[in-house]
């Protein structure tokens, strides 16, 4: 049942756990989401108690972790949070929901969420490539961008857990309907 | 009842060994951060218990929002304390067996809680 005017299909597929399913999925988001964040606060306070490079003890550091390692994670909790706000029954579409311009709209809103969070994931990579790996840091500074990518993709990881736990849930209401 | 009195005393034990843990590892190296870990631990059950009676007059099978935040806060809180000493520990704010001392006492004092409120809120249901 392909529709040509819808821009996001819910693409992924009905994974049953049983009626765990949802408290399971809502617990693992909230554990991965909190990963994301320490992971890059780690980074965060390691760069504020770093020490000098390895085999060097009278050099300072060379970099530290600034307001632009920052922006990549605050885009992406941007992202989180305009995805887990919006009603999924809207963007799916159905009939029977009010106007039809609230479908739209929900949609809308999703694709700025979506464009949110890979605009985090993209730039926490270009912060990774262009203030660390290119000017050649050892690895013991360049730890700082891998954490900012790690925090990116288990945030989007997180939302996309949270989505399949919530919207799939409705198999209950499908056997009352049919 | 003799039942419940020895599982009361014995949840208070390891309570008070999970307490000793955390404050031996601060006490030992004079840094007191870990007790951070006590705090998030004790705060943790906190959002199930309040937001769990928010969805519990609407008989439908399907969750609702506000369970579905209370979980995901106690999923939140229970990673950040065991990551927190992770983290100080790397940045070498805290001593290592400091961190691994405050996680062991952290999971005792939560594993504590989870198991008196699952212990006794059966003991509850009996009487309604």
């Amino acid at each position: 049942n392909y529709d040509p005017r819808r821009v996001c299909l819910n693409p992924f597929p009905e994974i049953s756990l049983g009626k765990h399913r949802r408290t399971a999925g809502v617990y693992l988001a909230g554990a991965l989401f909190a990963l994301a964040n320490w992971t890059f606060l780690d980074a965060a306070v390691l760069s504020a108690h770093a020490h000098s490079p390895w085999g060097q003890p009278d050099q300072d550091p060379p970099v530290h972790v600034s307001f632009v390692d920052w922006i990549p994670g605050i885009c992406s909790l941007l992202g989180y949070l305009v995805i887990t706000l919006i009603d999924k029954d809207r963007v799916r579409g159905d009939e029977g929901f009010g106007d039809s311009r609230a479908v739209w709209r929900a949609r809308l809103f999703l694709f700025i969420g979506f464009a949110l969070m890979a605009g985090g994931l993209a730039g926490s990579v270009t912060v990774l490539i262009l203030k660390y790996i290119l000017n050649g840091f050892p690895d013991q500074f360049t730890y700082y961008g891998y954490a900012n990518v790690s925090q990116s993709v288990a945030l989007m990881l997180s939302a996309i857990v949270l989505w399949i736990a919530q919207s799939g849930g409705s198999e209950y209401e499908y056997n009352l309907t049919l | 009842m003799a039942a419940g009195l020895r599982t009361v005393i014995l949840l208070s034990f390891v309570l008070a060994v999970g307490f000793l843990l955390i404050i031996l590892s601060c006490a030992l190296w004079q840094n007191w951060l870990p007790l951070l870990v006590a705090l998030t631990f004790v705060l943790a059950p906190l959002p199930n218990a309040l937001f769990s009676h928010c969805g519990s007059d609407d008989l439908n099978y399907e969750g609702s929002g506000p369970i579905d935040l209370g979980r995901f806060i106690t999923s939140i809180i229970v990673v950040s304390g065991v990551a927190l000493p992770i983290i100080l520990a790397h940045s070498e704010v805290i001593n290592p067996k400091a961190c691994v001392m405050s996680i062991v006492g952290g999971g005792l004092v939560y594993g504590t809680i989870l198991a008196y409120s699952a212990a006794f809120s059966q003991e509850d249901a009996e009487y309604e």
